[in-house]
């Protein structure tokens, strides 16, 4: 398991594509001491491996294809409605390719 | 007593008798909400609500939600509503359509007042964490003590008596833990009963659409209205539906209920324990067989960390569409990382942010099989146990929480095993997704405790059955901060 240090929290918090001030990752190295014991709990237990990682309360499989039914989609205003950057009915970005 | 403070079926029938009419009491409503001291309110929709009431004109005396006010957490989807999750990430958001649920109650005309205030995107249990500071319990006018939380808002204005019942959502015990804190009724169904269309995921494995009321009745009476296959969530059940006040009243004699063992164990307060074993001795008087459960101290204590574990990993991946483009303020930049970055640290909390980093880390390859498979795998284990458990009883009891509402200021001690145990155990109920009611039990020092039951998948009609009857013992029913009754047990 990867050691809990700043380094790993700053390139985590990066990957998320958010900032976190000196203090933050103080407390919240901090606050992995605590959850690195609770963790440990999850470690004690026994017999695991004969589990299957539990995604979903039960299965709920779909096997049939919806009907086809016609529908009203969004406006393109109100697709839009909530970007805050749009020009000429489109969201608006900076170039992605430079 | 005002019409507002009346269980759901009275004020019904005061509708239906013309007493009073849904545009007088959604005026009441609003008024109570405009003088609402417990930051209980997001935002509220006079102008919708007023006109859509005025339209309510002739009584539907077989739909008991006509012309029933109530709010909706602000998580929930409503359309030309402002919305925001009590985020800043969501500031001027106002969504495009609505959620099925509140589709469903407007079908039955019940009139949405507006929304309710929430720990950010649903990520908490003390109702401190909202972009709108502090929700309080309505039950504690020196507001020193916590509602809980997340579904805060919801649990504050049903127990002040503005509304008879709330939305609310429930992933670790959002609603089930707040409705012990704030002397109320706090239902979640079986996973896929009630159509999650519309709530803003926060950890969808465990997410439940969930509500509040003052009393077992109207809780099933709503659920009347929820339950149902939904084609537009594709993890909504085909079970079909049931009329699920059917059983209320009808004699309990010979069900089978299971005191879970460790969390019995791990109550440190002796009054707690008293009025637990109260409630006991009256199923018992009632004709209920009751069994000591034994889930196991280890399993048991290694709920919160598996929750955690899940929760934070999946609301990791879940909320990474908040970002400042398609929702949001917009910050310029350079760049759409820089537009993103600048949205989402700007947008998110210190305390979300601390939780996406801790999903994150879950996540990370070299930690994913140690941390997050095992969660998952531990939750197939204490699912397991809780269906073999199941097998043996109908029912499994245990107090909601270790006691009355927290002080603010009160610091827990994270490892004790009241913490871990009592205090966390409600989660079993997502895990295995199965139904879950909490109901109040008794008052220390006028603030309430509430005492919880989960039965079998699917088996809402029975849980509905058992409830009620307790809460008939406890002659809590109705109970309100406007409305403190002194409680049997």
């Amino acid at each position: 398991m990867k050691e809990v240090n700043k380094e790993v929290l700053v390139d985590a918090a990066s990957r998320l594509l958010f900032s976190m001030e000196e203090r933050e990752y103080d407390t919240l190295l901090e606050e992995f001491k605590i959850l690195k014991i609770q963790m440990e709990k999850i470690g004690k237990i026994e017999g695991l491996d004969e589990y299957p990682p539990m995604t979903f309360p039960f299965p709920c499989e779909v096997d049939f294809l919806r009907e086809d039914v016609p529908s009203k989609p969004l406006s393109r205003d109100e697709a839009l409605r909530n970007a805050g950057s749009k020009q000429d009915n489109q969201i608006k970005l900076p170039k992605v390719v430079k | 007593m005002d019409y507002l403070d009346l269980p759901l079926l009275e004020l019904h029938k005061a509708l239906v008798n013309k007493e009073v009419t849904p545009f007088d009491l959604a005026k009441e409503a609003l008024n109570r909400a405009h003088r609402d001291e417990n930051n209980a309110f997001e935002y509220l929709c006079d102008e919708e609500a007023l006109s859509f009431a005025k339209t309510l004109t002739e009584p539907e005396e077989d739909n008991v939600l006509w012309g029933i006010p109530y709010f909706a957490k602000d998580n929930f989807s409503t359309k030309d509503i402002p919305t925001c999750a009590s985020s800043d990430i969501l500031s001027g958001y106002v969504p495009v359509y609505d959620a099925t649920v509140i589709e469903l109650l407007r079908d039955k005309k019940a009139v949405l007042l507006g929304k309710t205030t929430l720990d950010e995107l649903a990520m908490g249990g003390t109702g401190m964490t909202g972009h709108l500071g502090i929700t309080y319990n309505p039950f504690d006018p020196s507001k020193e003590r916590m509602v809980g939380g997340s579904s805060c808002g919801s649990a504050a204005s049903v127990a002040a008596s503005i509304v008879p019942f709330a939305l609310g959502s429930d992933t670790g015990d959002s609603v089930r833990k707040p409705a012990s804190l704030a002397g109320l009724v706090g239902f979640k169904p079986t996973w896929g009963r009630i159509s999650r269309y519309g709530l803003f995921p926060f950890a969808p494995s465990l997410d439940h659409v969930a509500y509040f009321s003052r009393d077992v009745i109207s809780s099933a009476l709503i659920l009347d209205v929820l339950a149902g296959r939904d084609e537009k969530d594709a993890t909504s059940s085909f079970v079909p539906v049931e009329k699920y006040e059917e059983n209320i009243g009808k004699p309990i004699k010979g069900m089978k209920v299971g005191i879970i063992k460790e969390v019995y164990d791990s109550l440190s307060n002796q009054a707690t324990k008293k009025h637990f074993d109260s409630a006991i001795e009256a199923l018992k008087n009632s004709g209920v067989e009751i069994k000591e459960i034994s889930l196991g101290h280890d399993l048991m204590e290694s709920l919160y960390a598996t929750y955690f574990v899940i929760s934070c990993a999946e609301a990791t991946s879940n909320n990474a569409n908040l970002d400042g483009i398609k929702f949001g303020p917009y910050r310029a930049g350079n760049s759409y990382e820089e537009v993103m970055n600048k949205a989402r640290t700007q947008g998110f909390s210190e305390l979300i942010k601390r939780r996406f980093v801790i999903g994150s880390y879950c996540l990370m390859k070299e930690n994913q099989d140690e941390l997050f498979l095992r969660a998952q795998k531990n939750r197939a284990k204490i699912v397991d146990e809780v269906n073999k458990a199941l097998k043996e009883v109908d029912f499994l009891i245990a107090m909601a929480a270790p006691g009355i509402a927290p002080k603010f200021t009160q610091k827990s001690d994270k490892l004790s095993r009241e913490y871990l145990i009592a205090d966390n155990h409600l989660c079993i109920g997502n895990f295995a997704g199965l139904p879950s009611i909490t109901i109040p039990l008794y008052l220390e020092n006028d603030m309430p405790v509430g005492i919880n039951f989960t039965g079998r998948a699917f088996e809402e009609k029975e849980l509905f059955q058992i409830a009620a009857a307790l809460e008939k013992e406890t002659g809590l029913a109705g109970l309100s901060a406007k409305n403190k009754k002194e409680g049997n047990l």
